[in-house]
């Protein structure tokens, strides 16, 4: 299975998405904040990254930026999944897309851990 | 070799091999440098030190063949470490630089530095609107490229006037009179002008209406920006 990287700052949440995807049969690795998520992607070469876009320090767009300035993560699919309303990400998200490589956007109130489990399944088949 | 100091900007930054970066530096004397970082690649930290984005840095580097120089040390001036912190904030700032870089020859006028780094101070404070940022550094960049419009005449060569309605004429690079469909009027002409004329966002973040009057500008701006 998958080696997933989440950038999530919410710790109880983050414990939430270890105990799913592990018994789901993936790797997981968890990362608060972009600084340490480029450190872990470093060193564990994710299959994947799952990520929340507001983060404390850089938030997640200045982490896309640097994390697809290395060529060889460039073809890692990140997908984002943010508390952040679609309303709010329709300015972003043509940017995220094209210019940052994001694959899917997806509403953090509405994702089933079902649907996010079968949404990284689908990027790592991909 | 002879090492060279100067304040310097990161543009864009890229992979070379295994261990090392390529970065472009907009710098107010040397124009656009590019160096190689050696050994950056696998520092624990990528967000931070001096070769971060939104941050200027005082660089020591050794002009080399073919463009690209060697990188020899940087030490953090200063980093404008809000605009990493909200997300339309650092939409906008990596919008300018890429704008910024794309607008600029190899060898851009000092003023180029100065415009990016006032950008940055904007984008640093939170209580300037980021509408105002957008039309300002629209107007600057437009400035800076020698295409600003006629703020005081209209098409036909008369008087902007303060209570006429106006479209704008992108053939003669002035306002037209349009009594009945102008979308602009003598406020937003005002605004335009102090603009053009140096202001900082700052100062336009205090004028009333101006956020409003900005957005309101921004697609005329942005349109002047694209066409030239």
């Amino acid at each position: 299975m998958a080696n997933v990287l989440f950038i999530e700052p919410d710790k109880g949440l983050g414990g939430t998405y270890v105990q799913a995807f592990e018994h789901a049969g993936h790797t997981v690795h968890m990362a608060a904040t972009a600084e340490e998520a480029i450190m872990t992607v470093d060193e564990q070469r994710p299959d994947v990254v799952v990520m929340e876009l507001q983060l404390p320090g850089h938030n997640g767009v200045a982490f896309l930026h640097e994390f697809r300035s290395y060529n060889d993560w460039s073809d890692i699919p990140v997908i984002i999944n943010t508390y952040i309303t679609p309303a709010k990400m329709d300015q972003a998200r043509a940017a995220l897309k094209t210019d940052l490589g994001v694959t899917v956007i997806m509403y953090k109130p509405r994702t089933t851990l079902q649907r996010l489990i079968s949404t990284v399944n689908e990027q790592v088949r991909a | 070799m002879k090492q060279l100091v100067t304040p310097a900007i990161i543009l864009s930054r890229t992979d070379y091999g295994e261990a090392d970066r390529i970065l472009t530096m907009l710098t107010p004397e040397y124009g656009k440098v590019t160096l190689i970082a050696k050994g950056v690649r696998r520092i624990k930290s990528k967000l931070a030190g001096g070769i971060e984005l939104f941050s200027v840095s005082e660089i020591t580097f050794i002009k080399g063949r073919g463009g690209v120089g060697t990188l020899v040390s940087t030490r953090l001036t200063k980093h404008y470490s809000r605009v990493v912190g909200e997300l339309d904030r650092t939409m906008l700032g990596y919008d300018i630089i890429k704008r910024l870089h794309k607008a600029t020859e190899d060898e851009p006028e000092p003023a180029y530095f100065q415009l990016l780094q006032q950008a940055f101070e904007a984008l640093d404070n939170t209580q300037i609107p980021l509408e105002i940022i957008k039309v300002w550094f629209f107007t600057q960049l437009l400035q800076l490229g020698g295409h600003t419009p006629n703020l005081r005449l209209d098409s036909q060569g008369r008087p902007l006037a303060s209570d006429q309605r106006y479209e704008f004429s992108f053939d003669s690079m002035a306002f037209t009179t349009s009594p009945d469909y102008g979308h602009f009027n003598a406020s937003h002409i005002k605004l335009l002008r102090l603009c053009f004329g140096g202001n900082t966002p700052h100062v336009l973040s205090r004028i009333e209406s101006s956020e409003e009057l900005a957005s309101q500008l921004l697609p005329l701006v942005q349109s002047l920006q694209t066409r030239n």
